[in-house]
């Protein structure tokens, strides 16, 4: 059974239609590259697996587990919705750090605060905080910055600040963890270092959805590709197919255009 | 000259006590008021913020005398409610005042902040209270401080707009000095008060700024 089942999504924003009927599946430590040009609807797509926008129709299951589906309102509630969430994770192109907190506490802080509603709490509060507190220094040793836990969002670089992103949302362990073009805000020389960093996620069988631009790196590190065009999956298959053997003229182009 | 510095430094220390008291009543009515204001500014529900902006727009567009004229007569002239006290209505007049402007620093305060960090806290399962609380409010009081430490001088200097009811501030006292004794450097020396107290604030404020420089937002 697949881990993320996506179906026939639509999303229309004012009178536009952004997102015509999209619907791909992944299976469990699999990575699926988004590929198209900008405003292909790549991500709104992501955005919608996130519920940070609510599609006009289509379902999304993860696990077996119906999520969403546009046609049933009790899957839309705001409280199921925050809960719903935690299945994805979604690393921003800009980063979005939360300035006031160094790079380890953007890493526990949402950890923290999910802990306080877990029974048991309040009884061992400070194992309790001690242990999500390793574990965040277990993860962003993992992305290469062990050395940089204390410091605040604006005295990392650029690839460091998405390298926490990337560890802020692994630290809560969503069974898929999204990235919409997570090198795009990044100079060439930083963006190897994210790159590696997603791919030493890969190594370890992360199940990920990735938006991006980076052709080479979306064939090395995905199992399937995924071609958007206008609002809809004009092309998908496995990487060397899609990207050595084009079958369309749209994405002929548009290889042409980035590689 | 007939009066010793002593005797006039007493009687405009009790005159600025009344400055004091209509500063510090303002400040901690009007900042929680204004932060309301501003959330009905920015209510997606239509009336509200129609109403609010409604508000502010008409406290902004007045001047502060005529509001205090106002409230200070109106409950008694137009509704024939017995008199209130004339430090009242200015404590009154000075809350509303106050609160429009607060509100609208609140709101740009609010505002600027990008929707990636609501977004960010979204993703990660918090919930609207703890993403305003613990992500939104401290950058938002980081970037209102340096309009909020402007309003705030100039509160301090306001409150001597209390004489126009003749509640005996700081102006008033040292004012009587020129009718009744013919001098005139107690004027000046009431400056000296709130140069004082404006340049405490200034330190003040240049403290939390610099408590809040550790991050940037």
């Amino acid at each position: 059974m697949p881990i993320l089942e996506v179906k026939n999504i639509h999303k229309s924003f004012g009178g536009v239609e952004v997102l015509k009927g999209v619907g791909f599946s992944l299976e469990r430590g699999r990575s699926l590259a988004l590929i198209g040009s900008s405003g292909s609807g790549k991500t709104t797509l992501l955005r919608c697996l996130n519920f940070l926008e609510k599609p006009d129709a289509g379902a999304i299951s993860v696990n077996g587990e119906l999520l969403f589906d546009a046609a049933d309102a009790g899957t839309h509630t705001e409280s199921g919705v925050r809960k719903k969430r935690l299945h994805f994770g979604l690393v921003f192109q800009n980063f979005n750090l939360f300035p006031q907190y160094t790079a380890l506490g953007n890493v526990t802080l949402a950890r923290e605060l999910l802990a306080r509603d877990e029974d048991g709490f309040k009884t061992d509060k400070a194992q309790a905080i001690g242990r999500i507190r390793d574990e965040a220094e277990e993860i962003l040793a993992r992305v290469g910055l062990a050395d940089k836990m204390g410091s605040y969002p604006h005295e990392l670089s650029g690839g460091q600040q998405q390298r926490v992103a990337i560890a802020r949302a692994l630290a809560l362990k969503p069974d898929i963890l999204c990235f919409d073009e997570p090198t795009s805000a990044l100079d060439p020389e930083l963006s190897g270092e994210v790159l590696a960093a997603i791919r030493g996620l890969a190594e370890r069988d992360t199940t990920m959805v990735i938006a991006t631009h980076e052709m080479g790196f979306a064939r090395e590190v995905s199992s399937h590709i995924i071609f958007l065009a206008d609002g809809v999956v004009l092309e998908e298959g496995a990487p060397d197919r899609v990207l050595t053997n084009p079958q369309t003229e749209r994405l002929r182009s548009f290889l042409g255009a980035v590689l | 000259m007939g009066e010793s510095l002593a005797d006039v430094t007493l009687r405009l220390l009790e005159g600025f006590g009344v400055n004091c008291v209509i500063f510090a009543v303002t400040l901690l009515c009007s900042l929680p008021l204004g932060l309301g204001v501003a959330f009905c500014s920015m209510s997606r529900f239509r009336p509200v913020r129609y109403i609010s902006k409604t508000f502010v727009w008409i406290i902004r567009g007045t001047p502060l005398i005529l509001q205090i004229i106002v409230i200070y007569y109106v409950g008694g002239l137009v509704f024939g409610l017995p008199p209130i006290e004339r430090l009242d209505a200015v404590l009154i007049a000075f809350t509303i005042n106050y609160a429009a402007y607060f509100s609208e620093i609140y709101r740009g305060g609010i505002e600027s902040i990008s929707k990636g960090q609501y977004e960010a806290g979204q993703v990660l399962g918090m919930t609207r209270p703890q993403i305003f609380f613990r992500v939104i409010l401290l950058q938002v009081v980081k970037r209102i401080v340096p309009p909020m430490s402007n309003e705030i001088i100039t509160l301090v200097k306001d409150t001597a707009l209390a004489r126009i009811i003749a509640n005996k501030e700081i102006l008033m006292v040292a004012q009587e000095y020129i009718s009744t004794k013919v001098l005139i450097w107690p004027l000046f020396y009431s400056g000296l008060f709130f140069l004082v107290f404006c340049g405490g604030l200034t330190l003040l404020f240049g403290a939390a700024e610099r408590r809040l420089s550790y991050f940037r937002a």
